[in-house]
């Protein structure tokens, strides 16, 4: 599902008044204020339970009823959740998966304000945001509870973004696919030479230039679509990539200050502002589509729309290179286990069930109005036409094999896991405020040390995050 | 004036011009001035209204239609499509149902407002007529809670009720209770004239007797405006029901745009159903209550 | 037979007891609902919380007011914030009210078909803020496509091109401004209106006896007449309209450069964006703070004459 998407902000997880949940439980109104007290006592004293990645709690006995929180996105999804868990019903008695949709948009503040005891056994989970649901305890490895055969199947780029210390959290029916979209008519009549591959990217320079060119072209004086109508997680995800393109991180030893705010991504920071004047609002949502402008930069899910108003005029190219070789995202919503219920063992045969070929392929397919996602798994990806390599999609297909992992970004590795710590939707929130800010004209070095600042403050605050275990 | 003479007796008479316009007001504007009126009025009024009937046309319009300019308003294309696939889009438990959207608001909403009609008037009745002992601390009180937003109070508020999550209650519970309406009654209740009530408390009638005989019908302007806004307020509450309610069974509407409105692409034309579907019910709860309240404030001619 | 009055002690004890029960839910509501999470709001600002974290609060003291006032770093976007809502209120409060009175001399008639025109322009009132919201981010829209750009572009026969009106730090909070004002002058116009036909239509005629014009009239009857509906009016709009946030998060989330961030907003991004409940507890605080200062100050400028309660 989910195709990414623009989440809402920041998956904080929940209040860990775990503790607290239980001594407000059935409170009779009258005593209201005896239950405050004791809520502020609990929240003086040790506060919550987890705080600790959540420990194998026994996983149960493999049967019995599990409830499934899902993301409501795009109805072809939806239904194709739907369908995958009423087969798994029909398919065996000893498991039976309540589905239950949380619209998108909510999502996230919906689970902030979840106890590990009432969230579902099985929930849909940003990749990024992965660390921070574990660190409140909402999820838990799922090694020797997923069979090893799914694990073995999962591509490596999801393997990277959904480990932590060595234990494996989530397995994923997609991954994602960033890159720019360009329409070829356009792109000839300017008599732009664009890549092929990932062998002749642009340089950050020759893209600015080319816009110029595009732009001149065209009766609207537009040359890229940067979907800045989208909200959440979208600035993060599209243009993240480009600080590591730019040869820097976005924190190195806990420490943003001095990496996201390094001349080099304030130099790349530029370079995206000088496109403004090209790029159009997009408030519609079809500047690419109707032809207001020859290039969108943006995910896989709006390949099914786009196929569909270009046809064989379509084409997909890697993003530019700002100097350390193109770089792109990686990462997508993918499923977990709330070992926290105990139905650890249940939950799995779903989770195994999911991630098999045909359900992979299914939710990935445009036989349910698939949304052109990356099949997670190899064989279901080594069947899939989209993804073959001479389907239309083969380069989102390559970059998530470079995956840059864990590792630092070399300048041969292409997909880039967004930063792997809890506190990553402070990070997420201060980088889209920073970059749409530079966009409008302020100040790069500015914004970026303020970002920077602010996230270590926050980071100080917390502790750096630490994940024990 | 004039001191001309009638009839031989010394009369008041009135100039001419005085006496133009008091013939003016006592025969109406005239046909002229009545045009003009309506000349102004009804452009301005279409002119005020005209993003409502936009958002009105553009839910029957195909969503990649809705931003084109004037040409959203040509009659081609119209379609209960959008409406349509909000009923397909919400078909079972799983996802809850537009129904069942409906019913949870609709309860939480009607629960709010009869219990804070009733909560916060007799209060503010207390607060406004009667003399007793802490009355103007309480009310400075009142006063003071008025300001405090409910984005102050939503995550503390929330650590409290969290054993409530997921009910009807914890949706209304919180909100019968509310400053603002206490005020607005209190200022209604204070500007009514004293007389009013005096002559039933010579009789002996006590706080009560008074309240519900003499207040209560000259209030309903007030009991009018009070429930609209505590209405309105309810049933587009969307903060609170996104942080307690996850079961989509008892989800009330706002919850459910955010399908619309979180992910790509963009639906505007469903966007503008479901918002139609939703401020239907407020119209005709304000309808309903607008021509009451009109009615008896010209009746009553009360100090607002 | 004589009616034997009551004395005022004991009427002031019967008093007592009933408005205690009268007064009873309502004060128990509040203090539970809105007292406490306050008071616990007060609390958590002197904190250091993650919203959801493992760890429970830790003691901050006052380093979250130090941050919000007077560290560049956070204080900046704060004052913008203070700023933007200085300038909405300033505006909206004076112009919304002027409209609505406006409007209400207009509907002051008893012209056929004043209750029809009296809904229309309570309609908007009746729309949730957000909703309002999400149409006039359509109405803004850029380039050709949007409503607003459109009518202008016709009304000037195309000498005015298109504009991103909420794009522009110049124009965002203007078009945010207009939102807000037509989306709730018609509440105050009823309010106005009532206020209008409580006024005795004898002065009026008086008045014109006296051959005072229409002008004098307005400044001498209606005005002084309108007084106590008008400073209500005027402080309940003042409230409400420092309390900005919708349309903000819906149609700019702040922004562009901070144009139309307010402090409402930071509070509410600070919290469930960032997961700073110390952070956002301590803006809230220092927000009611401010507003009570200005709901006092203002009190006492327009004390409203009452006869005495």
């Amino acid at each position: 599902m989910g195709q990414f998407g623009p989440n809402g902000p920041g998956c904080f997880g929940q209040a860990q008044i775990g503790g607290t949940t239980t001594e407000v439980d059935n409170v009779k109104p009258g005593s209201r204020l005896a239950s405050t007290t004791a809520a502020f006592a609990l929240l003086l004293a040790v506060g919550c339970g987890g705080g600790t990645t959540n420990a194998t709690v026994n996983g149960g006995s493999g049967k019995g009823t599990i409830v499934v929180w899902a993301d409501q996105s795009q109805s072809g999804q939806d239904k194709a959740t739907q369908a995958e868990v009423a087969a798994f019903n029909a398919s065996q008695t000893d498991v039976k998966a309540v589905l239950k949709f949380i619209p998108d948009a909510d999502l996230d503040k919906t689970n902030q304000a979840t106890s590990p005891k009432e969230l579902g056994d099985v929930v849909q989970v940003d990749g990024p945001y992965m660390q921070a649901w574990i660190r409140e305890g909402k999820l838990g490895p799922i090694n020797g509870l997923v069979s090893a055969q799914t694990i073995q199947n999962q591509i490596p780029s999801v393997i990277a973004q959904d480990t932590v210390n060595g234990k494996l959290y989530m397995v994923a029916q997609i991954d994602s696919g960033l890159g720019i979209y360009g329409n070829k008519a356009l792109l000839g009549a300017a008599g732009i030479t664009y890549p092929t591959g990932l062998d002749n990217v642009w340089t950050a320079d020759q893209f600015t230039a080319d816009l110029a060119k595009l732009a001149a072209k065209n009766p609207s004086g537009k040359a890229l679509d940067l979907k800045l109508n989208y909200q959440g997680e979208w600035p993060t995800y599209g243009f993240l990539p480009i600080v590591y393109s730019a040869g820097s991180t976005v924190m190195t030893g806990g420490k943003a200050a001095g990496h996201l705010d390094s001349t080099q991504v304030v130099a790349a920071a530029k370079t995206f502002a000088s496109w403004k004047p090209y790029v159009d609002a997009n408030t519609d949502d079809s500047a690419f589509v109707k032809g207001r402008v020859a290039m969108s930069w943006v995910g896989h899910w709006v390949y099914p729309a786009y196929s569909k108003a270009l046809g064989s005029n379509l084409v997909v190219m890697p993003l530019p290179d700002f100097g350390n070789g193109t770089k792109t995202g990686q990462g997508s919503i993918a499923w977990g286990i709330n070992t926290s219920r105990g139905n650890g063992k249940a939950a799995a045969k779903l989770l195994d069930f999911f991630a098999n070929d045909a359900n992979v392929t299914d939710y990935t397919s445009g036989a349910v109005d698939g949304d052109g996602a990356v099949p997670a798994t190899k064989t279901a990806l080594a069947e899939s036409t989209l993804y073959a390599p001479s389907g239309p999609l083969y380069l989102f297909a390559q970059q998530l094999n470079k995956t840059c992992g864990s590792g630092p970004a070399t300048k041969d590795c292409v997909a880039v896991p967004r930063p792997q710590t809890p506190g990553y939707p402070v990070i997420s929130s201060d980088f889209s405020a920073a970059w749409f800010n530079i966009f409008n004209g302020a100040d790069p070095q500015a914004e970026l040390t303020k970002a920077a600042q602010l996230i270590d403050t926050d980071f100080q605050d917390n502790g750096g995050y630490q994940l024990s275990g | 004036m004039s001191n001309a003479t009638i009839n031989g007796r010394r009369a008041l008479t009135l100039s001419t011009r005085a006496r133009d316009r008091v013939q003016v007001g006592r025969l109406g504007p005239s046909r002229l001035r009545i045009a003009l009126s309506y000349a102004v009025l009804v452009p301005v009024t279409i002119l005020f209204v005209s993003p409502i009937i936009y958002m009105f046309i553009a839910s029957f319009k195909p969503n990649n239609e809705v931003l084109s300019g004037f040409a959203v308003f040509s009659p081609q294309d119209l379609s209960l499509n959008n409406y349509l696939s909000i009923f397909s889009r919400f078909s079972g438990p799983d996802t809850g149902t537009f129904t069942g959207f409906l019913t949870t608001s609709l309860l939480v909403s009607s629960v709010t407002v009869v219990g804070g009609l009733a909560v916060n008037s007799i209060a503010a009745y207390a607060l406004a007529r009667l003399r007793w002992p802490g009355r103007n601390l309480l009310l400075l009180g009142v006063i003071a809670l008025v300001i405090v937003p409910f984005e102050a109070i939503a995550v503390p508020l929330f650590y409290m009720l969290d054993g409530l999550r997921n009910t009807y209650l914890v949706q209304f519970l919180p909100f019968i209770a509310s400053p603002f309406s206490i005020y607005l009654f209190y200022s209604f209740f204070a500007g009514l004239p004293k007389s009013l009530e005096e002559a039933a408390r010579v009789d002996g009638a006590g706080a009560w007797r008074t309240f519900f005989s003499i207040m209560l019908p000259n209030a309903k302007p007030a009991f009018a405006t009070v429930a609209i806004l505590q209405f309105m307020s309810s049933w587009s509450s969307f903060l609170w029901p996104v942080m307690v309610i996850d079961d989509p069974t008892v989800r009330p509407l706002p919850l459910a745009i955010s399908v619309y409105v979180g992910t790509p692409p963009y639906g505007w034309g469903n966007i503008m159903a479901f918002g139609v579907m939703m401020v239907l019910p407020m119209l005709v709860v304000f309808l309903i209550f607008q021509r009451w309240f009109i009615r008896s404030v010209v009746a009553s001619g009360v100090k607002g | 037979m004589l009616l034997r009055p009551k004395t005022p002690v004991a009427s002031v004890q019967q008093d007592t007891g009933a408005a205690v029960v009268m007064v009873i839910p309502a004060f128990l509501g509040l203090l539970a609902f809105v007292a406490v999470p306050f008071l616990l709001a007060i609390f958590l600002s002197t904190q250091n919380l993650h919203f959801g974290s493992g760890l429970g609060p830790t003691w901050m003291g006052l380093e979250q007011y130090r941050r919000l006032l007077l560290d560049p770093l956070f204080s900046a976007d704060f004052y913008r914030a203070l700023i933007n809502n200085a300038t909405f209120a300033v505006v909206v409060v004076p112009a919304q009210t002027g409209l609505a009175l406006a409007i209400a001399l207009l509907l002051n008639r008893s012209l056929r078909g004043m209750p029809i025109f009296r809904t229309f322009f309570f309609m908007p009132v009746v729309f949730p803020m957000a909703l309002v919201s999400v149409i006039w981010k359509l109405i803004y829209a850029p380039d050709d496509v949007g409503m607003l750009n459109t009518v202008l572009k016709v009304v000037s026969f195309g000498h005015i091109q298109p504009h991103d009106f909420l794009g522009d730090p110049k124009t965002a909070m203007a078009a945010i401004i207009v939102t807000s004002i037509w989306s709730g002058v018609g509440f105050q116009m009823v309010i106005l209106l009532a206020g209008l036909q409580s006024i005795s239509g004898s002065l009026y005629e008086a008045a014109a006896i006296d051959k005072a014009g229409k002008w004098q009239q307005f400044w001498n009857i209606t005005m002084p007449g309108l007084r106590n509906t008008l400073v209500f009016v005027v402080m309940v709009t003042t409230i409400l309209s420092l309390r900005l946030f919708d349309q903000v998060y819906i149609m700019t989330r702040g922004g562009p450069l901070n144009a139309t961030t307010t402090v409402m907003y930071q509070a509410v991004t600070a919290a469930f964006d960032r997961g700073n409940i110390g952070n956002a507890a301590a803006i809230t605080v220092v927000f009611f703070v401010l507003v009570l200062a200005i709901a006092l100050i203002q009190r006492w400028f327009l004390r409203e004459e009452r006869e005495i309660a």
